[in-house]
């Protein structure tokens, strides 16, 4: 990384003209690279960034020395201070992004109308904001495709610099899908999708099977299975550990109070570091039998124009997905879509032969083929038309794991930021788009009508209805006597349905379903298997269909009285909470059911608030995640609180002293792990939230509470050496405390605007200082 | 069983506290609060108030019975006059103290469940509920009469009466 050449280059991102991708993906390069020391650049980009750098430069090198280069692999919570936009920005694949302004669906409390439940979340804008939970909802549950290219494509891909062969250079593309992308619900009404995305996996890839216990105990494998249950979750923490030691260690040196981890008490912003625990939890979703999120709606077979028998080598890649050690579990549905593509060399090769080519290829394929044309030599940052590629943003947590690892422990660890040609960019950008809109999602449409046709919608008929009865009480006595191998169930003794059971193609309707948005039918099926997967005892899918079931009940519109709603929901998340964690003893399933259930319940405002937080004590009582997602999640519940808002100028009904209290405890749970930065993030949270109060005392008149307060205030301020207030300021404090209260009740309106504006502008740049200033007859115990 | 009682004025000071425990089934009166329970009984207490906001407008009564749950914390609740609040903070572990507040352990429930016939034990209970709302009643009655006194200034000012201190801990250990 050159900092200085980078200075030179790069023009204000603002001026950069907003249609050339190359220059913006530069100077978003240029800006990004944290440099440890130099935070004042990524946190006052207007200062001259040339002079700046060459001032810290000296910090940098006595401080951190070996940082510059692994400062990348923390770019996705070190860049919290830039708008919510510009961090996933730098994704190629995204060229177009609306600006919606969040909305906020409020509120079903007694103050306000129970009006939030009558739209589809969707629509409240929370979904467009990137690292919102909402978002990351839609962006998980995508449809995944494998990725399997034959040896030539690999050295061709490998000459290009990307070791792991042409699943790494297509992933960062897959994470959205350029332009608007049409789908059909199950009525034939059709709705455009702008941030539709994929998954690409690599084909052959087991690292994140889970396979059924009964299975697992026939192979031999149980100590693999149990290890990688419960290595999720650790894993996720360990990365966010990470994150977190690298933010306290680079802003450490610099002696500024405002720490740049601040985002203030925004709930619309999530903290960089509970979205990268949500993505890293998201990102491992298991290939598990009992939902179908995982499995490959599609299978990508590449072959290179350098190929001496291409067409033989298609056939021998098709065989291989079919057959052999590689190919995916045999609850795994095995027809998924084919796509086949030829890349083309556009340096050593004739264009005139690989047309020719891929002309055999649709003749002897069918449509479902690409040819993708790519330069085979490596892109340098030097080069004019050159883009950096970004890594992905779903990356799990243990491949994020190794790259952090590998940059501690190597020397001469390089900047793993690849370059590629934007002539490249653009052929896989379409590619991926031709490949999503005219053979995946058709493909998933017609699966989905003909599955609803033919299996879902008898079981919804009144004979289904009557066959099902009839299963389980004519068989009821011979199944619960023989167990779960009864001869009326299609539930496999080994622990799966088959692909062709009417339960796993209902399950793989669902899924779809969620998958391309049509969430009426997603939830009406989750809801039939249900109760089918309750009656076989598959405990395991019961818990996934009930966690979905709950999610798509969430996210849809209805006109339901919010009361009765919750309450189904409720139910459901009661039941796959239960069936995971104390049937399946699967902590990861429980806790990605409670925690994003927590979030929907969160966007969906009024009482849904109360119950999220009812959730979360829920996670934290079971105590599914170790100490760092605890403390994420006690920050979270204050921003849950937080979005409370209150009717009329007392704000009743709102939950600003819930809130703080939250933010105290989180400020407690960061202490204690001495994250003084998330600390102070959470105690100024607490004071401002306390100096909002009617009252305006806070907790201060509390004498233990607020003597605690004062303690924890302490003990951050030491961990990051700096003055926080001033003497005078205590010493107004106790004067204050004096005056009668009946003075302070008239004073309050005139507190409460210049705090509200202190709010928006001053608080950016110095929290502290300027919250004191604007506060200071205001009580709220950190005296 | 402990106890943690508090009279908040409408402008959230505590005008009164009180902590003591219980004096049913055996027990000494003493509280069994932890001290890291301690600052964390008046946070709960404190971030209560918004629930008690919301739900005095609902509720018919003055009493509004177990508003709010944190962990192991129950609160009651109590509206008076001039909107100040009496607030009842129960933590029906007797063996097993809430550390941190988050000490949920499943020998917390099974012993709350063991001994559920028992006042307190189960804080939801119409028995819990009957025996808070008479506590309450009678801590409003004595509340009234101190804040009667010529010497007292309504409702902000601290109740340090010794004599009103007295009767709220007879209430306690009368009923609860």
């Amino acid at each position: 990384m050159q900092p200085h050449e980078d200075a030179v280059q790069t023009p204000s991102p603002v001026q950069s003209p907003p249609l050339a991708a190359s220059s913006i993906m530069r100077s978003l390069s240029g800006s990004q690279k944290p440099r440890p020391g130099a935070s004042s650049i990524l946190f006052s980009p207007t200062t001259d960034p040339l002079s700046q750098s060459e001032l810290s430069l000296p910090i940098r090198t006595s401080s951190t020395s070996r940082r510059p280069q692994s400062a990348s692999l923390f770019r996705s919570t070190i860049l919290n201070n830039t708008p919510p936009g510009s961090p996933r920005d730098a994704s190629p694949a995204s060229t177009v992004r609306s600006t919606r302004s969040p909305a906020r669906t409020m509120t079903g409390s007694i103050f306000a109308g129970t009006a939030g439940f009558k739209a589809s979340l969707l629509d409240t804008g929370a979904a467009d904001s990137p690292g919102d939970p909402l978002n990351l909802v839609l962006k998980s549950f995508v449809p995944h495709v494998a990725i399997h290219a034959s040896e030539d494509v690999d050295d061709l891909v490998n000459a290009k610099g990307f070791e792991k062969g042409l699943w790494e250079l297509l992933r960062p593309f897959g994470e959205r899908v350029m332009g608007k992308v049409n789908v059909r619900d199950s009525n034939g009404v059709s709705r455009a999708w702008e941030d539709f995305s994929l998954r690409f996996t690599k084909f052959g890839d087991h690292s994140n099977l889970q396979i059924p216990d009964a299975l697992a105990g026939l192979n031999g494998s149980e100590k693999q299975s149990g290890r990688a249950k419960e290595s999720l979750t650790t894993d996720v923490e360990k990365v966010v550990e990470r994150h977190l030691s690298f933010a306290e260690e680079a802003f450490r040196g610099t002696m500024e109070p405002q720490t740049p981890t601040r985002m203030g008490l925004d709930v619309e912003a999530t903290s960089p570091y509970y979205a990268l625990y949500l993505r890293r939890l998201l990102s491992g979703m298991p290939l598990a039998p009992h939902e179908s999120f995982a499995h490959p709606v599609a299978c990508v077979m590449a072959i290179s124009s350098r190929n001496p028998n291409p067409i033989e080598a298609l056939h021998r890649l098709y065989t291989e997905t079919r057959e052999g050690e590689k190919r995916y579990p045999v609850w795994v549905d095995g027809e998924y879509l084919r796509y086949y593509i030829l890349v083309h060399d556009e340096e050593n090769s004739d264009i005139s032969k690989s047309m020719a080519l891929f002309e055999q290829m649709k003749r002897n394929f069918g449509l479902h083929c690409h040819l993708l044309r790519l330069r085979s030599s490596e892109s340098a940052e030097t080069d004019d038309d050159s883009i950096p590629l970004p890594r992905s943003d779903w990356m799990t947590a243990a491949e994020e794991l190794a790259d952090i690892e590998e940059s501690e422990t190597k020397e001469d660890f390089e900047d793993p930021t690849r370059h590629i040609f934007e002539s490249d960019a653009t052929a896989i950008r379409t590619f991926v788009r031709e490949m999503a809109t005219q053979s995946l999602i058709p493909t998933m449409e017609r699966n989905i009508s003909v599955w609803n046709d033919q299996v879902a919608s008898k079981r919804k008929g009144i004979s289904g209805r009557f066959m099902s009865l009839s299963k389980r009480w004519a068989f009821g006595g011979s199944s619960r006597s023989s167990g779960i191998a009864s001869s009326s169930s299609n539930y496999d003794a080994s622990g799966y349905y088959r692909p062709d059971s009417p339960e796993a193609i209902m399950r793989r309707l669902a899924d779809f379903a969620f998958m391309l948005r049509d969430w009426k039918l997603a939830m009406s099926t989750y809801d039939l298997l249900r109760t089918d997967f309750q009656n076989d005892k598959a405990w395991k899918y019961h818990a996934a269909a009930n966690e979905m079931a709950a999610f798509a009940l969430l996210i849809m519109p209805q006109n339901m009285s919010s009361k009765t709603r919750i309450e189904t929901i409720n139910q459901m998340l009661d039941n796959a909470f239960y069936s995971y964690l104390t049937r399946c003893n699967s902590l990861y399933g429980a806790t990605r059911c409670i925690v994003l259930a927590l979030e929907l319940l969160r966007l969906r405002g009024g009482s849904g608030i109360d119950e999220a937080v009812r959730w979360g004590i829920k996670v934290l009582e079971s105590r599914l995640m170790g100490k760092i997602g605890d403390a994420l999640l006690k920050e979270r519940m204050a921003i849950c609180y937080a979005s409370k808002s209150g009717a009329g100028s007392q704000a009743w009904g709102s939950r600003r002293r819930k809130s703080a209290l939250w933010s105290v405890l989180g400020a407690e749970a960061w202490v204690a792990q001495e994250k003084y930065i998330q600390a102070q993030k959470c105690l100024n949270e607490a004071r401002k939230m306390y100096s909002l109060l009617p009252g305006e005392n806070g907790i201060q008149r509390f004498e233990v509470a607020s003597d605690f307060l004062a303690m924890l205030n302490d003990q951050v301020k030491q961990g990051l050496q700096v003055d926080l207030l001033g003497p005078e300021e205590s010493l107004v404090d106790v004067e204050e405390e004096t005056f009668d209260h009946d003075d302070r009740r008239t004073r309050r309106t005139s507190m409460i605007n210049p705090l509200g504006g202190a709010t928006a502008a001053g608080m950016e740049t110095a929290p502290l200082q300027s919250q004191g200033d604007v506060s200071g007859p205001i009580k709220d115990g950190f005296g | 069983m402990s106890y943690y009682f508090a009279i908040l004025s409408p402008l959230d000071t505590p005008l009164f506290e009180h902590e003591f425990g219980t004096s049913k089934s055996g027990g000494d009166g003493h509280p069994r609060f932890t001290d890291q329970a301690r600052h964390l009984n008046q946070f709960i207490l404190h971030s209560s108030l918004d629930i008690v906001e919301e739900l005095q407008w609902t509720q018919p009564g003055l009493y509004l019975k177990v508003i709010d749950k944190f962990f192991q914390n129950y609160i009651s609740a109590f509206v008076t006059a001039s909107n100040v609040k009496f607030l009842l903070l129960h933590q029906p572990t007797t063996s097993v103290p809430a550390a941190n507040g988050e000490a949920n352990t499943a020998q917390a429930a099974a012993s709350s469940r063991v001994n559920s016939t028992s006042v307190g034990a189960n804080p939801t209970s119409p028995q819990t509920e009957e025996a808070i709302k008479n506590f309450m009643g009678e801590v409003y009655e004595n509340y009234v009469k101190a804040v009667m006194s010529p010497f007292y200034k309504a409702p902000n000012m601290e109740i340090r009466s010794p004599v009103f201190r007295q009767r709220v801990a007879a209430a306690g250990r009368k009923y609860l």
